[in-house]
């Protein structure tokens, strides 16, 4: 293949945003990695004997062979989640003497190199020795650690091809979690012993190591699928974006409450209409499930408080955090005009805070029958609904004030970087840990019930107070707008 | 109309505009020439209080643009794509810009009628997004939408370029006669200049920051200010 090209990845990668990242960015994702390698490694060792101590009667090689099957499903669903398609725009490649076969070759080769595709090993690799090794022989250790290892990139060409897919149509995704799920089903209920038939598929390979070399079948089949597709799509017009008669709702009867309105109007289409915004909706949808989760507790065993306020926190406000750590950069393609505009700074952020709220409040009466699990959500969370409105809020207001970086709106934002600052890493400590803190301390004056109280009260301090609150900030914000314009210019 | 003071911005101790003094009339369609990088784009920024100047100051209908908002009352503008809302249809943007121009419904209605023409049938009545268009159409709408409320002065950086010939004689004649009719101040920047010289009353050249001809239109503008630009090109042809 042309090296080139790889020349330009290379350089592609050594000075994309990637890297000139806040160095913020860059070490919270470090620790990720460092998190997650080392979890899996752990994990690694640990699962040998954990199948050893668990399944007395069976193979533990054969037992874990049975459970690959469904790490592959859950890979999946993450890498769709969070593995970044081959972003390198090949528009500019395609006026040049370069094959379009070339191109597709580089892209999909060029993906590999991927942290998805390495974490894997960490597992993978203490298993191979500290499990099948001891027991099999070397040459069917090796045969099953290569079928394994071609399973996973599989996996990878598979999840680049659907990423691909459901970049065009998006509900593609929710198709692929309801058909995991049906054939979760399918094998939970017995029907057909799925992963049980894999698992078998592997102990074969165990026996005649010689087999693994038809999973390379797999791969191949996927890598072709990718190069036909993007053969398909290498075309300006394509690159682009579709072009067709877009479903255009109509918000006019929010205009009838007067200027406010027509902002919040505003902002209802941006979370509507572009992909950014709109995952963040859907992942406040999602964290509604949350409490199923934290709020479950282990019988027996009294769940900290500290765990109800972060549930409040993340579950009722979780639209106002994850929405309104990028205010005002929501707007930022555009922030020179609005500040062209006869617009009232008070206004603008007034709309915003009246979104925030009447999202937070709807989401309070949601998460309501939690309730049935522990009769005290019904305070904690009121507690922590005041608390979000009247000082997380406008926390986040003060945050947006060294908003540094413009947002790409079509980009999707679950792992998603770009316009991340400094700032949003450090903030997300304040939000919990002061409501925290602050419980504790009224906790030790006024009991539990105080304690919740305390939350709540210097919640309902900080709403009396909002009007005053967002005049300041408008004032803030105006001395503020060239910084802003700049920022937002230059990132 | 337009006082210009002392007005000089630096960055990194390069200045990239330098004025010391400029006024700019009441109707006047100011128009501004000038290669890539003379300052153009940065003077219109600085009149709508965009970027901070480093010196001076600029005053607007009596307003420094730095210590009041005032002049928003009076002032449009259209300087680059970033002042459209992607994700907006043209009529939810013009809306949208009408709503804080407190214009009526109606209104609206009205204002856009005048436009038929110069939309050509492809900006209304599209169930398409503003991020989808072309780029000439954008350019329309922005400049259509730095109308509306009818400013007293209208601030246009490089309105001409990205449209096809028949819409750049069409908008040639739509700013016309708005000044005309309503007497509003132009501030108009171009790379052409027959469309420049063409429709300004007054043209300035910038070079390097600085104004290095002020000349009111006669029959002999265009001549004149290709003459300045030329010289330079022709030495490398020849």
């Amino acid at each position: 293949m042309n090296s080139t090209l790889f020349k330009l990845a290379w350089r592609e990668t050594v000075r994309s945003a990637y890297w000139g990242k806040s160095i913020a960015s860059n070490i919270g994702l470090g620790f990720l990695a460092l998190y997650f390698s080392l979890s899996f490694l752990f994990l690694g060792f640990a699962i040998p004997t954990i199948l050893v101590k668990d399944f007395p009667d069976t193979d533990p090689v054969s037992k874990f062979n049975g459970i690959v099957l469904a790490y592959l499903a859950i890979d999946l669903i993450i890498r769709q989640l969070a593995q970044k398609l081959p972003t390198v725009s090949f528009k500019p490649l395609l006026l040049q003497n370069i094959h379009r076969k070339t191109i597709a070759n580089y892209l999909l080769v060029r993906s590999l190199l991927n942290f998805f595709n390495l974490l894997p090993f960490f597992l993978l690799l203490p298993v191979t020795f500290k499990l099948v090794a001891e027991t099999h022989s070397g040459m069917a250790t090796a045969g099953w650690f290569l079928s394994l290892f071609i399973l996973i990139f599989s996996n990878h060409f598979l999840a680049i091809y659907l990423k691909w897919r459901f970049n065009e149509a998006e509900y593609g995704f929710f198709i692929l979690l309801a058909g995991l799920a049906g054939l979760f089903a399918v094998n939970h209920f017995g029907i057909i012993d799925l992963s049980g038939a894999v698992g078998k598929l592997l102990d074969l390979v165990l026996v005649y190591p010689g087999l693994s070399v038809l999973f390379v079948l797999i791969p191949v089949l996927f890598y072709f699928l990718n190069v036909r597709f993007l053969l398909s799509r290498m075309f300006l017009n394509l690159v682009s974006g579709k072009q067709k008669a877009e479903q255009v709702r109509d918000y006019s009867w929010l205009d009838k409450l007067g200027e406010t309105g027509r902002f919040i109007a505003l902002e209802l289409r941006l979370i509507w209409r572009n992909k950014r915004p709109r995952s963040v909706a859907m992942m406040t949808v999602i964290m509604l499930a949350y409490g199923l989760l934290i709020y479950r507790g282990e019988p027996g065993k009294e769940i900290p408080e500290f765990l109800f306020i972060l549930g409040g926190i993340m579950i009722v406000g979780m639209f106002s955090i994850s929405y309104g750590q990028f205010f005002p950069a929501w707007h930022s393609n555009y922030f020179s005009m609005l500040m062209c505009q006869r617009l009232k700074m008070k206004q603008f952020l007034q709309s915003f805070y009246m979104l925030v709220t009447v999202v937070s409040v709807a989401c309070y009466f949601l998460t309501l029958p939690y309730a049935f699990m522990h009769t005290k959500i019904i305070y904690t969370h009121l507690a922590m609904l005041l608390y979000n409105l009247g000082i997380n809020i406008p926390l986040l207001l003060f945050i947006g004030l060294y908003s540094k970086k413009r947002l790409d709106l079509n980009q999707s934002s679950v792992m998603n970087y770009q316009g991340v600052g400094a700032m949003q890493w450090l903030v997300g400590f304040p939000m919990f840990l002061i409501p925290i803190g602050l419980f504790y301390l009224f906790k030790l004056a006024f009991g539990i019930i105080g304690g919740y109280a305390g939350l709540g009260v210097v919640g309902i301090i900080g709403i009396l107070f909002h009007s005053v609150i967002i005049d300041f900030f408008a004032k803030k914000y105006l001395k503020q707008k060239h910084q802003l314009i700049s920022n937002y210019k230059n990132s | 109309m337009i006082q210009i003071q002392n007005l000089i911005k630096a960055y990194n101790k390069e200045i990239v505009l330098n004025i010391p003094e400029l006024t700019i009339n009441r109707g006047e369609i100011f128009g501004l020439v000038g290669n890539n990088g003379a300052g153009k784009t940065t003077m219109f920024n600085l009149v709508l209080d965009l970027i901070t100047a480093s010196k001076g100051q600029i005053i607007s209908k009596g307003i420094n643009v730095r210590e009041s908002e005032d002049w928003k009352d009076f002032t449009g503008a259209f300087i680059d794509e970033t002042f459209l809302i992607g994700y907006l249809t043209a009529e939810e943007y013009f809306g949208f810009i009408a709503g804080l121009r407190k214009m009526s419904k109606t209104e609206i209605a009205d204002f856009l009628a005048g436009f038929t023409d110069f939309f050509n049938g492809e900006i209304l009545g599209k169930k398409k997004f503003i991020r989808d268009f072309s780029k000439g159409n954008q350019k329309k709408v922005g400049i259509v939408a730095a109308l509306m409320g009818k400013p007293e002065i209208v601030v246009l950086d490089e309105p001409f370029a990205n449209l096809d010939p028949s819409s750049q004689y069409k908008l040639r004649k739509l700013i016309k006669d708005f000044a005309a009719q309503n007497g509003t101040t132009f501030l108009i920047s171009d790379h052409t200049l027959d469309n420049i010289a063409d429709v300004s009353t007054r043209l300035i050249i910038l070079e390097k920051g600085k104004i290095v001809r002020d000349v009111p239109k006669t029959e002999t503008t265009l001549q004149e200010v290709e003459a300045f630009f030329k010289p330079v090109v022709e030495a490398d042809v020849f």
